[in-house]
């Protein structure tokens, strides 16, 4: 007997929606943490008078109560929905590229259209192809290329995909050159590059397409009390359950034994020294960690070692959490997600990120223009971040950190500023954050907040899942897309494959101890 | 989203119709046939976070110093070479072990963060106090501690607390200001710093001669000293740092920032008084400073509960005991043997979150509680007053 069906590292997203679907599927499940808290990314922490959302800006794939979508059955399933509530934001975003222009989209499929329209009127006719091709492109990748891929099917591939088929592998920037003249359109359809990590043309334009659909027709949410709310619902719903959890408590080794050719998990190690027994493992741990520092093996599985040689690591960021003694208002701030910058390059705008220059592109995210309740009355929270590789910082002597620290944060308050003015006269409260403490609190290599470089070749379509270990199972972003959606989903498609996995390890066991009884009568 | 679909087993491999894709597994293999096996990432995560956060120091005391009557001075360095940095401000959380009780106390660094030889921790006979007491009388030079890296944010912070600075110090309060103030004398020229530094008694200032000493020397720090209990024969400014005070020693407040670390009660006299000055919320910088110490005459605490009052803590899975509900869970539940993470023991840092499964608990202002924490019934233990029969876990 084990002592557990399941044992899952690390309670970030993945982890945690796979420990509840794991429990509430019927596997006796144990979720160790290394931190004293739930959610990994999606947390928060309290300073004064603020509680400062870490990481979510824009949740996707919920829809409306009258046009749902995805998450909202997935939340279902996992028994949140009645333990959280969701804040809808109006605008896509707004987007400033300074002595340019300054354009915002709004949160609806034909505002998006008309709002184009007014930045290239000419083109509108390109505009109206564009956006149904990021709609057909969309609904192709949900549903026509997985059926036809599940039957290896070339027919239903070519009659039922033919807008992935001509364009959802080409990266963004050659389809977006296809589409349109005029630069600024390009740049504002591109602004969500920045939840990728990578410029335009070094993604897949099905994940742009993707994004913006999503956000078009399903609306950009956030959830009240921040994602730790949502953390601490995905807890419950696991404790509910009969889910056992443990904080501040490390797994230090991913215990396996030999089966046949291969290995199987036998169960992990805590930094307590500890043991406990089960059938599979979850590991919401980085792929790196997982496989480098806690699998028992010295070296690592060769088929891991060959998919790891064409993967990169892929960005972190920089973040300074404010809390204001004024209203958004006071401050000019209309809508919740702001993208700055002083160039319309994105090729520049990454090089930037892999260097301690002044950042060219900045975001600022404030939670309290759709949800006052984000800050007390008459404050505001706001977070002001850019993407930097931690390369960089891992560079710097930890003498010089602090000092350094407060000199970039520096830069990003004077991109913002010339935007909203006095940004910096207003702060009651101030906490920063480097790809280092990315690092500290999300244990991944670099302080990687999307897993790897999220080019076409990262993706699933590229890749064949890991079987070297059996019963050991990767949930989180370095095993698919980075980001909320893709990470709690993935979390979900976890569970389902480790439970069909725990059952007929379950009726295995149950045969032979059949057997054994039968030799003993 | 794209990455829901994977490659079926023994199915034909069909996005080679699909433009593009060719190219992808052109940039997939000649990634691979540059790129490494991330094996040079073993260890190197963890080796990172210990260069700034170490989980744990392993501390060796090396020289003590007696401040004044009440107070020494404890010297540590690291068993294993160099401390990490640390801002002037910060604390660490020191690990003791008294008659077999497991338990920590934080402390502030007095020493300046510019050298890393050793931290300074200068420790004042708190009344009826489990570990300072115990620390001024047991501890002896060459004995070995653990402690948390350094935390804390009572520090200056460059975005906007600006150049001008104040310190109200009370007694103990002294040790953080020591490691501020040294720390802007030695590196940073353009930050003035004035100390009004109220202690009780004469004869018992915390680094009386060495404030003065560099008050004479630089121009960017100015003392005033206040004595609350004087001699008939003393001669300086007396009284409490009241804000006719404050106002006469500093002037205009305006662009000034305050900072407050001394006893509970003189950081709320202090704060009472500055808000009367019209100081702004933002520019008063409070150090937290323990749990409260006179629970029942807070305001929401149950009507009629005597702090004596005995209930039943269960810890789910590891043990049952009685506890007093004037007593922080914390501290009842080290005394019966049970341990777990913390750090701050303010309420604050959040390490020794734990859920009550059953019963209540009163949470003082000073427990920092995120609201879905609040909804869900998880609370810091080391501000947690069981007021019933309680079951946590953690």
């Amino acid at each position: 007997m084990h002592d557990f069906d399941a044992i899952v590292i690390g309670a970030g997203n993945g982890g945690l929606t796979a420990a509840v679907a794991l429990q509430r599927g019927g596997a006796k499940t144990l979720l160790l943490e290394r931190h004293n808290i739930p959610g990994g990314c999606a947390t928060s922490f309290v300073r004064g008078d603020f509680e400062f959302e870490v990481a979510l800006h824009q949740l996707s794939g919920l829809g409306t109560e009258a046009k749902p979508f995805i998450m909202r059955k997935v939340f279902q399933d996992l028994g949140v929905m009645d333990k959280v509530e969701f804040v809808q934001e109006a605008e896509l975003y707004r987007m400033v590229v300074l002595d340019d222009f300054d354009v915002t989209l709004p949160a609806s499929w034909n505002g998006i259209k008309k709002t184009l329209a007014e930045i290239a009127p000419d083109e509108s006719e390109a505009i109206e192809r564009f956006m149904t091709l990021c709609e057909k492109i969309s609904i192709e990748s949900f549903v026509g290329v997985p059926e036809a891929r599940k039957n290896g099917n070339e027919i239903m591939l070519k009659n039922g995909c033919p807008h992935f088929i001509q364009y959802g592998l080409k990266d963004a920037k050659s389809v977006l050159d296809e589409y349109f003249e005029s630069e600024q359109l390009k740049t504002v359809l591109a602004a969500y590059w920045c939840y990728l990590g990578l410029p335009p043309s070094q993604f897949a334009f099905s994940d742009l397409a993707i994004m913006l659909y999503c956000y078009a027709a399903f609306k950009p949410w956030h959830i009240k009390g921040g994602s730790q709310a949502l953390s601490n619902a995905l807890l419950e719903s696991f404790l509910e359950a009969g889910g056992e959890v443990r904080f501040n408590c490390a797994v230090e080794k991913i215990i396996t034994e030999p089966a046949g050719e291969k290995r199987r998990i036998a169960g992990v190690r805590t930094e307590y020294g500890e043991e406990y027994s089960c059938v599979s493992v979850v590991s919401n741990a980085s792929s790196i960690i997982t496989y480098c520092d806690l699998l028992d093996s010295p070296t690592l599985p060769k088929e891991v070692a060959e998919d790891f040689k064409s993967r990169e690591v892929g960005t972190s960021a920089f973040c300074i959490y404010l809390g204001l003694d004024c209203t958004p208002a006071e401050l000019g701030i209309r809508n919740a997600s702001t993208f700055i910058s002083t160039t319309q390059d994105e090729e520049l705008m990454h090089a930037t990120m892999g260097t301690m220059n002044p950042p060219v592109a900045t975001m600022l995210t404030c939670y309290n223009v759709d949800d006052p309740d984000f800050a007390p009355p008459g404050k505001t929270q706001v977070s002001l971040l850019c993407l930097q590789y931690g390369k960089v910082w891992e560079g710097v002597n930890p003498k010089d950190y602090t000092q350094r620290k407060y000199e970039f944060a520096g830069h990003l308050f004077d991109q913002a500023e010339r935007v909203f003015p006095g940004l910096r006269d207003h702060i009651e409260e101030v906490e920063v954050a480097t790809p280092l403490t990315m690092m500290r609190y999300l244990n991944t290599p670099e302080g990687a907040i999307y897993g790897f470089q999220q080019n076409p070749e990262d993706s699933k379509l590229y890749r064949d899942r890991y079987d070297s270990v059996s019963g050991l199972h990767l949930a989180g972003s370095w095993n698919g897309m980075g980001g909320f959606q893709p990470t709690y989903m993935l979390g979900a498609s976890t569970a389902r494959r480790a439970l069909k996995e725990i059952s007929t390890a379950k009726q295995l066991m149950q045969a032979q101890s059949t057997k054994l009884e039968a030799a003993h009568v | 989203m794209s990455n829901s679909f994977t490659q079926p087993a023994g199915k034909k491999n069909i996005l080679k119709l699909v433009a593009g894709y060719e190219e992808g597994v052109a940039r997939k293999n000649g990634r691979h046939a540059t790129g490494t096996d991330k094996s040079e990432y073993k260890g190197k995560v963890s080796a990172e976070i210990a260069k700034l956060h170490p989980k744990r120091l392993h501390l060796k005391l090396i020289q003590i110093f007696e401040d004044t009557a009440s107070t020494k001075t404890f010297r540590f360095v690291g068993q294993k070479g160099n401390l990490p940095p640390f801002q002037a401000g910060q604390y660490i959380n020191l690990f003791v072990n008294i008659n077999g009780v497991e338990t920590a106390r934080p402390y502030a660094i007095s020493s300046c963060p510019t050298q890393r030889d050793y931290y300074d921790l200068t420790v004042k006979i708190v009344k009826n106090g489990f570990v300072s007491g115990y620390m001024l009388r047991e501890f002896q030079v060459g004995m070995d501690f653990t402690a948390t890296s350094p935390m804390g944010t009572f520090c200056h912070n460059p975005l906007f607390h600006g150049n001008d600075l104040v310190f109200l110090a009370g007694g103990s309060g002294g040790a953080p200001a020591r490691s501020m103030i040294l720390s802007a004398l030695n590196q940073h020229p353009s930050i003035h710093y004035h100390l009004i530094y109220g202690n009780s008694y004469e004869d018992d200032v915390i680094f009386q001669r060495e404030f003065r000493e560099l008050a004479n020397k630089f121009d960017q720090f100015t003392l005033t000293e206040v004595i609350s209990r004087p001699t008939e024969n003393y001669q300086g400014l007396a009284g409490h740092l009241s804000k006719d005070l404050i106002q006469q020693q500093i002037g205009d407040i305006r662009g000034k920032t305050f900072y407050v670390c001394g006893p509970t009660p003189f950081n709320e006299f202090c704060r009472a008084q500055l808000k009367a000055l019209g100081v702004e919320d933002k520019r008063i910088r409070i150090e937290c400073n323990g749990p409260p110490k006179n629970v029942s005459e807070l305001e929401d605490w149950p009507n009629k509960l005597e702090v004596a009052q005995e209930v039943t803590v269960t810890v789910r899975g590891k043990k049952q005991f009685k506890a007093k509900v004037g007593e922080p869970l914390l501290n009842s539940m080290e005394r019966n043997g049970l341990t777990m993470e913390n750090a701050c023991r303010s309420g604050e840092c959040s390490l020794c979150r734990c859920k009550v499964v059953e019963g209540a608990v009163f949470n003082p202002p000073e427990a920092k509680l995120r609201k879905s924490d609040k909804e869900f019934g998880w609370v810091h233990a080391c501000v947690a007053f069981p007021t019933e029969d309680i079951e946590i876990m953690y």
